[in-house]
């Protein structure tokens, strides 16, 4: 009984704590305006020993799709074919762990541009919207000025360069210029940059026009490494500074209200054994205020609403990377306790009456609709019979 | 009074529902097992739907608006691309892996050219040229299958009709159809090819003989493809079929080398339960001609050595299973020894290790104790020139030019047509027909290599459709004496059960072809630069320092030009003058 009333006393605290901070940040958030997302994932790397970049960027198609952004909002550009290929040990497969738990090609994937369309004349026009007529739709970047676009870029580069098949390069201004040309146009609302390579933020240095985030891997002169080998696969498997944001979005659902200043907060130079670097000055709101699902994320609705546990979600995230961090190994035993202690919180707090009252409403709209039909039903049968009597 | 009225509106609402079936779409489905001899297993997925009534589009209506198009069963996002662009017939394959055609014989489904093969018959017009439409066909394509078809551009369309004869009807239009050809060697499949082909069907992968298509498990077959195939039979509709064919390994799976397999066993998955809205779904087992074998469960018939099982809504799940009770492990059978399946082998490789030339080889095997006349068809890229002088045909080291008959040649155009040629082979009884042929590799532009140079150039399969057997010269089929020869020959070889001959056509798998290739490579680049470097720098102060510097003086006095000119060379004569009086 103590026990019970103990354990009461720290879920009300607990909620309490949660309560309070989002009312005060409700009012003072600055939310972004925009109504699509849409997400440009770019694998510039052919052949099997850089698998680790193919799985990077499908590990970005999985956690955009997973977010709720659809395939056909998806430009996803792989190089090389590393699920099918004939040295993969387990094809139709990519992974980007030793511990195999999670295939990121799956049973769905649709990728846009592969093989030899993987080119800097083919991406420039994918951003700039410079596509010949018969490109259909799924391969072009339908955006507007309502828009946030999420772009990703992984494979071999150096000072302000990125390589493409190991045949071309993409330089900074290049990508500075498609940007600029994309604002001029009105094809975006803001965009977020993020690249996974050698001297990665050096790619972002060129940026000139406004609502521009950017996020890379490692300072100049400074390579990026792979995180994790494999012996089975026989190739490093996925970078580490993608395994570490991935690990982090792993913490993220369609309603999280993390901001991407907590997304940067994860940047451990320690563990990623390179510098990422940050680059805002062109982004017109905080980035306290940028949620990481502005960019990632679906938008599924224009009304909002808070959730009550809105920053527990952010605290339990929290405290997930840093058991992840803490064993690598045990992914999935900190997944699984952190969903417990979720339903225990959403169950056994008193402030969860909404939330209940919302899942009842949820459950008697069903009902209703359903009613609603079978009494439409009735009633056209009804004024079908009154017709045929009069008659 | 209001039982009557009701009686009235359930009529009419029948009389409506048999309407609209009559006037719907039909949506068939089936799964082939074949066991193959060594031990493998050829799985042919096929989805038919079959819009009744409906006619391709004339490609004089482009410039007006099409009708509106409401499908139910029939796929929108294909029949939007072929209304778009007025396809008669189309036929779309991705294959991976090498058709084993002595070991498996003939494939249920023709079309196992390795890559991507696109063909289709358009009706030509005025208003817009055949190509254009055909770029806007295989860039939809592109987009709807995840496929790099965009590669399919003029330098890889030909025009073979002999050998892609439409499997369909041709209706008349105001002018005669058109075949546009394509096949891109390096391209692959795998489950993004997949994903949008399950959307296409009206039970996606949930329910029905789809739901077996897990491409953790398809893919690691040893051959497998997907194909769309549209075509218009006349007077009953537009057809659309979609068809998975893949040979696996039940050997390389099983712990024990057995060759049981299962639908477990070889998918990972059994058929939960029937499309609802599938006219006929069918599972058909093809029976080896031994006897050794068992199947379970039983079928519900079985027909000339084809077990047929037929899924209903009410039945519950179905895993087919053959076993070998009496085998402990499969034991494959001596390559050399047993004969082959297809009626010819064919073998074709490039010869030759100067960069700038070689000879291309065919061989084509006769296994029939007839005559088989057979069309051959070679497309080759522009960069491989023919030498069409130089072609020999020899059976045992004895030239026989006779055996080559009906040559057509398109010559390449650099950047713009492949090579074309067409030919019919006569093929004696039981040997071999050897045909070679010079050709000449260029020097390409540095611009012009691919990414990865250094793998070499794919170049297509060649295509063999061999049409007449036996020594009469009628375009027949199958004449009376070739079928019983066929007949005999079968039943004393072969303990398979064969499906009789028809003209189908044969691929040769596809070859590499090495150019001359620069080194691309980084430290190459950096070699260049630096030697150039030092090059320049060294050579610049090596000449500074060791060339020699001499002082010119010439005598001159500004005061008096013209008179210090004149003295100037009177003193030169007379210094020379003097030196004469002196001496």
């Amino acid at each position: 009984m103590l026990n019970f009333v103990k354990w009461l006393c720290l879920a009300l605290c607990l909620v309490i704590y949660a309560q309070a901070e989002p009312v005060a940040e409700f009012f003072g958030r600055q939310s972004s305006s925009h109504t699509n997302n849409w997400a440009v994932l770019v694998c510039a790397s052919r052949y099997w020993f850089n698998y680790r970049h193919m799985a990077n960027a499908l590990g970005m198609y999985r956690t955009v799709k997973r977010l709720g952004i659809p395939d056909s909002n998806i430009i996803l550009m792989l190089a090389d074919d590393v699920a099918c290929n004939p040295r993969n040990k387990f094809p139709g497969c990519v992974y980007s762990s030793s511990a195999k738990t999670l295939d990121l090609y799956g049973d769905n994937i649709e990728v846009d541009y592969r093989g030899y369309e993987v080119t800097v004349e083919n991406f420039l026009r994918v951003l700039t919207g410079r596509v010949e007529p018969s490109v259909p739709r799924s391969k072009r970047l339908l955006t507007d000025d309502r828009s946030n676009v999420f772009i990703y870029m992984t494979g071999h580069g150096g000072n302000e360069f990125l390589k493409f098949q190991d045949s071309e390069e993409i330089s900074a201004f290049d990508i500075a210029d498609a940007v600029a040309q994309m604002w001029e146009k009105k094809r975006y609302n803001e965009l977020f940059f993020m690249i996974d390579t050698c001297q990665a933020n050096t790619m972002y240095s060129k940026f000139y026009s406004p609502n521009v985030l950017a996020t890379g891997s490692s300072l100049i002169h400074e390579n990026s490494y792979s995180h994790e080998n494999d012996r089975d696969i026989g190739v490093a498997v996925i970078d580490s500074y993608t395994h570490y944001v991935l690990q982090f979005m792993e913490g993220i659902n369609k309603t999280s209200q993390a901001t991407m200043q907590d997304l940067f907060d994860t940047y451990d130079p320690e563990k990623i054994n390179s510098h990422p670097g940050v680059r805002s000055d062109l982004f017109p709101r905080s980035l306290r205020d940028a949620l990481v699902t502005d960019f990632f994320g679906g938008v599924a609705q224009a009304e909002v609403l808070l959730p009550p546990e809105g920053s527990g979600d952010a605290h339990f995230s929290t405290v997930r990377t840093t058991d992840d961090a803490s064993e690598v190994g045990a992914d999935d035993r900190s997944d699984i306790t952190g969903d417990t202690a979720h339903d225990f919180d959403v169950t056994g707090g008193l402030d969860s009456r909404p939330f209940l009252a919302a899942i009842i409403d949820g459950h008697d709209t069903t009902l209703d609709r359903t009613a609603r039909a079978w009494a439409s039903s009735a009633i056209v049968l009804l004024l079908v019979g009154w017709i045929a009597s009069r008659k | 009074m209001w039982w009557r009225g009701c009686w009235k509106s359930c009529f009419v609402l029948a009389l409506h529902l048999v309407a609209a079936s009559a006037q719907g779409e039909l949506f068939d489905e089936d799964l082939t097992l074949r066991p193959l001899r060594d031990g493998r297993l050829e799985a042919r997925f096929s989805f038919t739907t079959l819009l009744k009534g409906a006619s391709p589009r004339d490609p004089e209506s482009l410039r007006q608006d099409d009708e509106a198009q409401h499908y139910t069963l029939f796929p929108l996002a294909l029949g939007q691309i072929l209304r778009e662009h007025a396809v008669t017939e189309l036929h779309l394959t991705l294959n991976a892996g090498k058709w084993n055609y002595d070991h498996w014989g003939y494939p249920d489904e023709p079309g196992v050219g390795t890559g991507a093969e696109l063909w289709a018959w358009m009706g030509d017009t005025s208003l817009t040229s055949v190509d254009q439409r055909w770029q806007g066909l295989r860039q939809s394509l592109a987009g709807l299958f995840c496929a790099s078809l965009g590669h399919l551009d003029d330098q890889r369309t030909t025009s073979p009709t002999l050998t892609f004869q439409p499997e369909g009807s041709l209706p008349n239009f105001t002018y005669p159809h058109q075949l546009r050809h394509a096949t891109l060697p390096s391209e692959h499949v795998c489950t993004e090819n997949l994903t949008p082909f399950l959307k296409l069907l009206p039970c996606k992968s949930l329910s029905g003989i789809a739901h077996l298509l897990n491409p953790h498990r398809v893919f690691d077959a040893d051959w497998h493809g997907l194909g769309v195939h549209v075509r218009y039979r006349e007077r009953i509709g537009v057809e659309v079929r979609l068809a998975f064919q893949a040979v696996l390994d039940p050997v390389r799976y099983s712990h024990d080398g057995r060759r049981d397999w299962s639908l477990r066993s070889v998918f990972d998955r059994i058929v939960e339960k029937a499309c609802p809205v599938a006219r006929s779904s069918k599972v058909q087992v093809e029976l080896p001609g031994e006897t050794s074998y068992t199947l379970s469960p039983g079928p519900t018939d079985v027909v000339n050595d084809m077990a047929t099982y037929e899924l209903t809504s009410a039945q519950e799940a179905l895993d087919v299973a053959m076993k070998w009770p009496g085998e402990n492990s499969f034991v494959y059978p001596d390559t050399s020894q047993v004969p082959p399946l297809t009626d010819i082998s064919v073998r074709r490789n490039l010869k030759g290790a100067s960069q700038a030339e070689a000879r291309l080889t065919i061989e084509v095997t006769n296994n029939l104790p007839v005559q088989v006349k057979s069309g051959y068809l070679e497309t080759m890229p522009w960069h491989l020139q023919f030498y069409l002088h130089t072609l020999r045909a020899y059976i045992d080291d004895s030239q026989r030019d006779d055996l080559v008959t009906i040559l057509s040649y398109a010559p390449p155009v650099p950047h713009s047509r492949p090579a074309l040629l067409q030919a019919v082979l006569t093929l004696p009884p039981r040997s071999t027909l050897r045909l070679t042929m010079d050709v000449s590799k260029p020097f390409l532009r540095y611009t012009e290599h691919p990414p990865d140079a250094q793998r070499g150039w794919d170049l297509p399969p060649a295509v063999l459709v061999p049409f007449a057997f036996g020594e009469d010269d009628s375009p027949e089929f199958e004449t009376s004496a070739s079928h019983e020869a066929n007949s005999t020959w079968t039943q004393e070889r072969e303990p398979y059960p064969r499906r009789p001959s028809r003209a189908r056509r044969i691929y040769t798998p596809v070859m590499l072809v090495d150019l001359a290739t620069p080194d691309f490579s980084m430290p190459y680049n950096v070699i260049i630069m630096s030697c150039t470097l030092i090059a320049l720098i060294f050579g610049s102060v090596f000449n500074l320092l060791t060339r020699r510097f001499v002082v010119v003086r010439v005598d001159s006095d500004p005061a008096t030009p013209d008179v210090n000119s004149v003295g100037g060379v009177a003193d030169s004569v007379g210094g020379t003058g003097a030196a004469k009086k002196t001496s």
